[in-house]
């Protein structure tokens, strides 16, 4: 009986403890993005068009231009943007096919077997997942033949245990924009 | 560190298939490592014109080898903790007695909030997506919602929470 309690009494304490390190953590968080509405508005245009003067923004928050000048090195000293890009098209550069791997492997050479995709030139993305596969990778390469090289040069890893092959089909659809800053910042 | 985004995505290179010459190369390469760069500036690295940059950028934009330019978030920042592959199976029965293939779950996929990308897949599954969650009960609030979609059958869900940038630069084709 004792036993009991002393075990439902540590369950409690432990879920209280979670609770409230949980709130501690929205709290941080909340700390860390403090981004208002000129902001989120900066983030937006951006994303659809790293280009867009900030003149136009300004004039759309009916700010100075100056302020959005400052708001945008305010995001990216935060770390809250790491820069901008352009987006290319991998089949302008002869690269037709894209692909996706789940790898089953052994749980005590996961990060053996990610140094070695990271050295492989096809290779783009990788990284250790939870659920159904140990390790996601993507690949951009050449054509079906390559990608099969490619899956053949994973297999042979001692390591990998099993490996899928997706090959993703002509009409990738990107939002980048489908996150929901609001909810994040203050307005 | 337990992930990898190789540098070189792709190798900026001439193909039969772009004809690009050392301008265009620089104009891309350039861009794509800070796309608010100034045609002037870069018009002054090459000793050319800024009409020319202009000019070139506006072509590179029409063929399709530049598809846009965009902002790469830190989704940390954001507090976005996670990022998860749905791999999704599609019943073929169902979806084609209520008139409902891959394509239009493709599209509610696509508008479904963080989603970033989504794709029809050829091998193992349909449809694969890849979204961007806060914590774990968002992502089972994820996962719950592309369930309801009708049409799909199955679902697998691989996740990883060691993100450092967010940019659909590595998924573009």
């Amino acid at each position: 009986m004792g036993k009991d309690v002393f075990e439902q009494s540590c369950a409690l304490v432990g879920l209280y403890i979670e609770s409230t390190t949980n709130l501690s953590r929205q709290k941080d968080q909340e700390m860390g993005t403090k981004l208002d509405i000129v902001d989120l508005t900066v983030i937006r245009a951006l994303q659809k068009d790293a280009r867009t003067s900030f003149a136009a923004i300004a004039k759309s928050c009916d700010v100075s231009v100056d302020t959005i000048s400052k708001r945008y090195k305010k995001i990216e000293n935060a770390g809250i943007a790491r820069g901008t890009t352009v987006l290319l098209n991998p089949k302008s550069f002869g690269c037709d096919c894209v692909a996706s791997f789940g790898i089953r492997a052994d749980f005590s050479h996961i990060e053996e077997i990610i140094q070695f995709l990271k050295k492989m030139p096809d290779i783009v993305f990788s990284t250790q997942t939870m659920g159904r596969h140990s390790i996601f990778a993507v690949a951009i390469v050449k054509n079906v033949t390559k990608l099969s090289q490619v899956k053949e040069i994973i297999k042979g890893h001692p390591m990998v245990r099993e490996i899928t092959t997706s090959i993703w089909v002509n009409d990738i659809l990107l939002c980048p924009e489908n996150f929901d800053l609001q909810t994040n910042g203050e307005k | 560190m337990t992930y990898s985004f190789a540098p070189r995505i792709l190798t900026y290179r001439q193909t039969e298939k772009n004809s690009l010459d050392n301008i265009d190369l620089y104009i891309i390469e350039t861009l794509s490592k800070d796309a608010r760069t100034s045609f002037r500036q870069i018009s002054k690295e090459l000793n050319v014109s800024p009409d020319t940059i202009i000019e070139r950028y506006n072509a590179l934009q029409e063929k399709g080898i530049i598809r846009g330019s965009t902002i790469i978030l830190n989704p940390k920042e954001i507090g976005y903790n996670a990022m998860a592959v749905f791999m999704i199976d599609v019943s073929p029965v169902e979806g084609s007695r209520q008139g409902l293939d891959s394509s239009s779950i493709l599209e509610t996929l696509i508008k479904m909030r963080n989603i970033i990308v989504a794709t029809k897949t050829v091998g193992d599954h349909d449809l694969l997506a890849i979204g961007v969650v806060k914590n774990f009960q968002h992502l089972f609030a994820v996962r719950n919602e592309i369930v309801a979609i009708p049409g799909v059958k199955d679902m697998e869900v691989s996740f990883w929470s060691e993100i450092t940038e967010l940019s659909p630069k590595y998924f573009v084709i």
